[in-house]
C-alpha cells in the first residue's frame, strides 16, 4: 500500500469517451443508495478504440471490460458509454457484466429511445441508466438472473421491459446480496 | 422459479462459444462448451443435456450432421442451429432435420429470451411424458384409478380431498397399507391448480437411504461409483407439480433435515453437485405409521413432521366400511374383465357373505389382488367360494395354485393380446395350429376386447 492518495471507492464510474455527466451521477448516487456500495465517478477514459467493431459501428463490450478490470483488491468498474455496444453473438446490448468478477460496461446510446421513434423525456433516460446501471453491478457481485416479475435482476434486453421492472430487488436476491456485500472490502485500499 | 436448463453450446469458433455459455449462465442456466460434433457426442455420453445450441458451419462434421445423430441417439435433447444471415436455405433444412428452432448470427437478445423460454416449457412438458411413460411402464397406472366408496368415512375423504386441492400447502395422508394413499394424493393432485404439472411419486421405504437420497436430489457424473450419468431427481421432475413422498415413516432423520431445507428455502443440490437447484412443487406425504408415536420415540422429527402435517387425510381401512366392500369388488370385476376380455362374472351369494365379513388386512389392494385372479380363473361366468384365496385364512387346499388348466388358459390370453388377437400369429407363438387354438378359445370362454 503506497503512501497519500485517498482511499479507492469500492466502485468507479467510469466515463468512456463523452457522456452525459448527471447519467454518470445518477448511477453512482443509486449504486450508493440501493447496492449501499461505496461509489464514485472518476475522470473520463478516452474512448475505447481498440473495442470498435469496425462492420457493425458498435464497441465490442467484452474486450472494453477486459480494459476496465482491475485485479484483486482494486476497486470494481462501471464503463459508461454514449456509443452502442454489442457482444459477438448479440445484435446489441445495454449492459454487459462479468459475473462474479471486476467489471461491466453500459450504454446510454438506446436509453433515450421513446415511442415511436420520439425521444424519451431526460427522467425516463436517468431512470433507465440507473436500472441498467444497477443490474450490471449486481452481476459483478455474483448475482443471477431472477424470474420474479418486476425485479431488477429479471433479464431485459429492451426499453419496454425494462420500464417495467421496479427501481429495487426482490426478497430473495435483497438477501442473496446482503450476503454477496459481505464479501466485499469495505473501502478498497488506496493504490 | 424453474430449475436451469443443461445446455451445451457446439461452436467451432472459440469466442462465440465462451461469450454464449458466460451469457447462459449469468441467465441462470448451466453451460457447457464442445468445439465440434464429435467431442459434442462425446459429451452427451457422459450426461444429458435439455438443449444443444448448434452452429450450422463447423469443419468436418457439420450442424446438420449433428443435428441428425443427435436426434438419433438422444431424442430428448432439443436442438436450436445457430446459423449466419442469408443461408435461410439450411435454417430449414435443419427444421426439416429436427431442430426445434434456429438463430440467426448475431441474435436479437429478446428473441434469444424468448427462445429459451419456449425451449424451459418444452422440456417440462416432455419430462412430463415421460414419468407419464414410466408409470404406464410400471404398471401403476393399471385400474385402480378411481376410488369407490359410499360409506360416511370415504365420503368424508372426498370432501377433505376438495377441501385440500384448493390450496397449495403439504398434506399428509395417513392409512393403513392398501387403503389407497396414492390415490388419494393423486386426487388432490389432479382437482388442484398444478394439476397441469407432473405427479412425481416415490416410495421412501422401498430403498436404501444413499440410493432414495440420489432418487429424490439427483447425482452429478461421479458423485459415486455407478454414477456414471448425471442424473434428474424426482425434486427436480416435480417441479411446477406434486412431489408424492409415500411411506415417509420410513426415511432416516439426516433426509428428513435435508427435506426440511428445501422445504423452507426452495433449494437443493445434487449429490455431488455444487451448483444450487431450485423446484417449486408441493409435497404431500404418506405414511401407515403413527408419526407421533415414532416422534415420542425420537424416531422422526418433530419440525418435519409440523411442517408436512398442514393439513392431513385419514384413509379408513376396508373393514371400517364393509358397506364399500361389494360396490369396489364389483368395479374390480369390470376393470379386470374388460382388461381379459371376458363377460364380468357374478359373485355367488356365498362369495359376497365372504368378502363382506372378511378382516381385510392388506385392505383394498388385497380385495384388488383377490378380484383380479377370482375373474381369471372364474368358469361359467359366476365367482364363487372357490374362486377367493384370501391372505389372511391361509391357503385353501386345491385352490392356492393355478390349475394346469386355468394356467394354460391365461397363457393363451396373454399370447393373444400380445398379437392383438391374431390367431394365426398367436397359434404360431403357441406352437398349435389354428384350429386347436380356436377350440381352446371358446371352451375357455376367451373374448377379444
Ligand atoms: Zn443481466
Ligand atoms: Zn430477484
Amino acid at each position: 500500500m503506497t503512501a497519500g492518495g485517498a482511499p479507492a471507492p469500492q466502485v468507479e464510474v467510469v466515463p468512456l469517451g463523452r457522456v452525459n455527466s448527471t447519467a454518470a451521477q445518477v448511477v453512482a448516487a443509486n449504486l450508493q443508495a440501493l447496492l449501499e456500495l461505496d461509489a464514485m465517478v472518476v475522470e473520463p477514459w478516452p474512448e475505447p478504440a481498440q473495442a470498435l467493431v469496425a462492420a457493425r459501428g458498435q464497441y465490442d463490450a467484452g474486450i472494453i471490460m477486459q480494459e476496465l478490470a482491475t485485479p484483486q483488491g482494486g476497486p470494481l468498474r462501471l464503463g459508461l458509454m454514449g456509443k452502442d455496444l454489442c457482444v459477438p453473438f448479440l445484435t446489441y446490448v445495454l449492459g454487459e457484466s462479468q459475473l462474479g468478477g471486476r467489471a461491466a460496461v453500459m450504454s446510454l446510446h438506446r436509453l433515450s429511445e421513446g415511442e415511436g421513434g420520439s425521444r424519451a423525456p431526460r427522467h425516463v433516460m436517468l431512470e433507465r441508466a440507473a436500472k441498467v446501471g444497477l443490474h450490471e453491478i449486481a452481476h459483478v457481485l455474483g448475482l443471477e438472473h431472477c424470474r420474479t416479475a418486476g425485479c431488477l435482476m429479471r433479464f431485459s434486453a429492451g426499453l419496454t421491459t425494462l420500464d417495467r421492472l421496479h427501481m429495487g430487488f426482490c426478497p430473495a436476491c435483497q438477501r442473496d446480496l446482503t450476503r454477496l456485500r459481505m464479501d466485499l472490502p469495505a473501502r478498497a485500499p488506496a493504490r | 422459479m424453474s430449475t436451469p436448463l443443461q445446455v451445451l453450446v457446439v461452436d467451432d469458433e472459440l469466442a462465440m462459444r465462451e461469450s454464449i455459455a458466460a451469457w447462459l449462465i449469468q441467465d441462470g442456466q448451466q453451460a457447457a462448451k464442445a468445439e465440434g460434433g464429435r467431442e459434442a457426442l462425446a459429451m452427451m455420453e457422459q450426461r444429458e443435456f435439455d438443449l444443444a445450441l448448434v452452429d450450422i458451419k463447423m469443419p468436418g462434421m457439420d450442424g446438420i450432421e449433428l443435428l441428425r445423430r443427435i436426434k438419433e441417439g438422444h431424442p430428448d435433447t432439443l436442438v436450436i442451429i445457430i446459423t449466419a444471415y442469408g443461408s435461410i436455405e439450411s435454417a430449414v433444412e435443419a427444421m426439416k432435420a429436427g431442430a426445434s428452432d434456429y438463430l440467426l448470427k448475431p441474435f436479437d437478445p429478446e428473441h434469444l429470451m424468448l427462445l429459451l423460454e419456449k425451449m424451459g416449457r418444452q422440456r417440462r412438458l416432455m419430462q412430463e411424458n415421460q414419468m407419464l411413460r414410466q408409470r404406464l411402464a410400471e404398471g401403476q397406472m393399471a385400474g385402480f384409478e378411481d376410488m369407490v366408496g359410499g360409506s360416511q368415512d370415504m365420503l368424508k375423504v372426498f370432501d377433505q380431498i376438495e377441501e385440500v386441492a384448493a390450496t397449495d400447502a403439504p398434506v399428509l395422508i395417513v392409512g393403513e397399507t392398501g387403503t389407497g394413499k396414492e390415490l388419494v394424493a393423486r386426487a388432490i393432485h389432479n382437482r388442484s391448480a398444478r394439476s397441469f404439472g407432473p405427479f412425481v411419486a416415490i416410495n421412501c421405504g422401498a430403498q436404501s437411504e444413499s440410493l432414495l437420497e440420489s432418487e429424490l436430489f439427483g447425482h452429478e457424473r461421479g458423485a459415486f461409483t455407478g454414477a456414471v450419468k448425471a442424473r434428474r431427481g424426482r425434486l427436480e421432475m416435480a417441479d411446477g407439480g406434486t412431489l408424492f413422498l409415500d411411506e415417509v415413516g420410513e426415511i432416516s432423520q439426516k433426509m428428513q433435515v435435508s427435506l426440511l431445507r428445501v422445504l423452507e428455502d426452495g433449494s437443493f443440490l445434487r449429490v455431488g453437485g455444487g451448483q444450487p437447484l431450485t423446484s417449486d412443487f408441493r409435497l404431500i406425504c404418506a405414511t401407515h405409521r403413527n408419526l407421533p408415536e415414532l416422534i415420542s420415540a425420537g424416531e422422526f422429527r418433530q419440525d418435519f413432521y409440523y411442517r408436512t402435517n398442514v393439513f392431513s387425510v385419514t384413509v379408513p381401512p376396508l373393514r371400517q366400511r364393509r358397506e364399500d366392500v361389494i360396490p369396489l369388488a364389483e368395479h374390480f370385476i369390470a376393470v379386470f374383465a374388460q382388461e381379459t376380455g371376458k363377460v364380468p362374472p357374478e359373485l355367488e351369494d356365498k362369495a359376497r357373505r365372504a368378502l363382506i365379513s372378511y378382516s381385510w388386512p392388506g385392505n383394498v389392494r388385497e380385495l384388488r389382488n383377490i378380484m383380479e385372479r377370482a375373474v381369471i380363473v372364474s368358469k361359467s361366468g359366476f365367482i364363487g367360494l372357490e374362486q377367493l384365496t384370501f391372505l389372511d385364512e391361509g391357503p385353501k387346499p386345491g385352490s392356492t395354485a393355478l390349475s394346469l388348466a386355468e394356467m394354460e388358459t391365461e397363457h393363451i390370453r396373454r399370447v393373444l393380446q400380445a398379437h392383438g388377437w391374431n390367431i394365426t400369429q398367436a397359434a404360431a407363438t403357441l406352437g398349435i395350429d389354428r384350429t386347436t387354438l380356436g377350440r381352446k378359445i371358446k371352451k375357455a370362454g376367451l373374448r377379444s376386447p
